[in-house]
């Protein structure tokens, strides 16, 4: 293989053609294609990491343009999956990378046998759901895992070497596992209770900056450079000029982590996580929560309202709201109850419907 | 007499601190540094505590960059000068 076009990158120290040979000869899983994915998918294309599989279950809009690199308006008259869509781009880009695009919801069924054909695990993912279970994976099959999250005019990233016990992981044996995401964040926020992309907006330049945080941690992972992995959770704040190194080294030696520790899978096991039932006949499906992961929280309506009501007439009582939204030019109606519970009109696809709730509730 | 540190206000509580983004409170230690804050702000208060002297598990507090429940957790001595940063995990993207 022609290794000329890599020129730039192989002159850097540590890295030469080995260092390229390493990444041509890995695969990596890109999670979600939106904001975050599509510049991890541009940006690992470019530098010749060998094989992408890039997931995603949505489809591209006009509003995906301001942030979501790899689309363009052909893309969204076409009305193409955002996986295909940045398979085509990408063949473009570098037609010496192989991409697998994968239009589906990432659940506990499936994320398994997806994840065990690839090197590492990259976070594109817009709710923590998706993202404890990833990290359930990564633990259990020993495969770093990369996470970022973006909103508004803050992002953070974090490398995740997971702890190995008796799998001899090249970076347990250099001494430099990292805690777990669940080490750090035990639990996920409950759904209602942050603003999501889709409710608060979101700056181009931080996304961009979070999933190419997430692109050097790849590339030192995938080349084998263990040591030089950020080992704290960087936290940016663009609009407020602030950058944090926060530490969180000793998570898992003073943690007890029931999942990087314990090795207690509850997102994999399906144990935790939402769950959709189609409504017959209703062209609706309903989606429910674990009550250990909603516990005694009680959604903020008002909150809620105030959010969504740029996209569409909301009407509240005591015991719901409702939002008549527009997503990709089809209109919606979410239902919420106060437990996070929500009926969403207007699709019979799961899918579909855990799509509109990441974006317009969060969780 | 009890020292001054910063608290810095994350975008999602906003809303509960009449769009403060930082806030310059008093206290011996963590507890009542963030005591002060949510007296001074009880909305904020439900979103930070799911108990009497218990955080919600999906909030963490950082003192000068380093997570307090590593630390003394709620008990964790502050000097004057020293910043609290409330973190929530944020999950857009």
């Amino acid at each position: 293989m022609d290794l000329s076009r890599y020129h730039r990158q192989m002159l850097l120290p540590g890295f030469g053609e080995e260092g390229q040979k390493k990444l041509l000869a890995s695969r990596a899983l890109v999670i979600g294609c939106g904001a975050l994915g599509t510049v991890i998918a541009n940006m690992l294309a470019r530098a010749g990491v060998g094989h992408l599989v890039i997931v995603d279950r949505d489809f591209i809009e006009i509003t995906n343009l301001q942030r979501q690199v790899l689309f363009d308006e052909r893309d969204v008259a076409e009305g193409i999956p955002k996986a295909e869509a940045a398979k085509r781009k990408i063949a473009q880009i570098n037609s010496q990378v192989e991409v697998t695009a994968i239009v589906d919801d990432l659940n506990h069924s499936n994320i398994e046998r997806i994840a065990a054909a690839c090197d590492i695990l990259v976070d594109g993912v817009d709710n923590f759901e998706t993202r404890f279970l990833v990290n359930d994976v990564a633990v259990k099959l020993g495969k770093p895992y990369i996470y970022g999250g973006a909103v508004g005019t803050v992002g953070m990233s974090y490398a995740i070497l997971p702890h190995t016990p008796g799998m001899g992981s090249a970076w347990e044996k250099a001494g430099v596992a990292t805690p777990c995401l669940r080490c750090i964040f035990e639990q996920a926020p409950p759904p209602g209770m942050n603003p999501t992309c889709d409710t608060a907006g979101v700056l181009g330049p931080v996304v961009s900056i979070v999933a190419n945080y997430e692109c050097v941690e790849t590339l030192k992972v995938l080349t084998g450079h263990y040591a030089a992995v950020n080992p704290c959770l960087l936290h940016v704040d663009v609009w407020a000029n602030t950058t944090k190194q926060l530490k969180v080294q000793r998570a898992y030696e003073v943690g007890e982590c029931i999942c990087c520790k314990k090795r207690e899978f509850e997102f994999l096991a399906g144990k935790f996580g939402s769950s959709t039932t189609t409504l017959c006949g209703r062209n609706a499906v309903q989606l429910t929560h674990h009550p250990d992961a909603v516990g005694s929280h009680r959604l903020d309506f008002a909150q809620i309202a105030e959010r969504l009501k740029s996209h569409g007439t909301v009407s509240v009582n005591k015991f719901m709201l409702r939002a008549e939204l527009k997503d990709g030019g089809q209109p919606y109606e979410l239902t919420l109850f106060t437990d996070g519970r929500a009926i969403i009109k207007g699709t019979k696809e799961p899918t579909v419907a855990r799509g509109i709730y990441a974006k317009y509730v969060g969780g | 007499m009890a020292d001054t540190v910063t608290v810095r206000i994350p975008a999602a509580l906003r809303p509960q601190t009449g769009n403060q983004e930082s806030l310059t409170l008093t206290g011996a230690c963590i507890g009542e540094v963030l005591s002060a804050l949510t007296a001074q702000y009880p909305d904020l208060g439900k979103r930070l505590y799911k108990g009497p002297q218990q955080l919600n598990r999906f909030i963490n507090i950082y003192l000068n960059d380093e997570d307090i429940r590593f630390l003394d957790n709620l008990d964790t001595a502050v000097k004057p000068g020293d910043e609290v940063a409330i973190i929530p995990a944020i999950a857009g993207g």
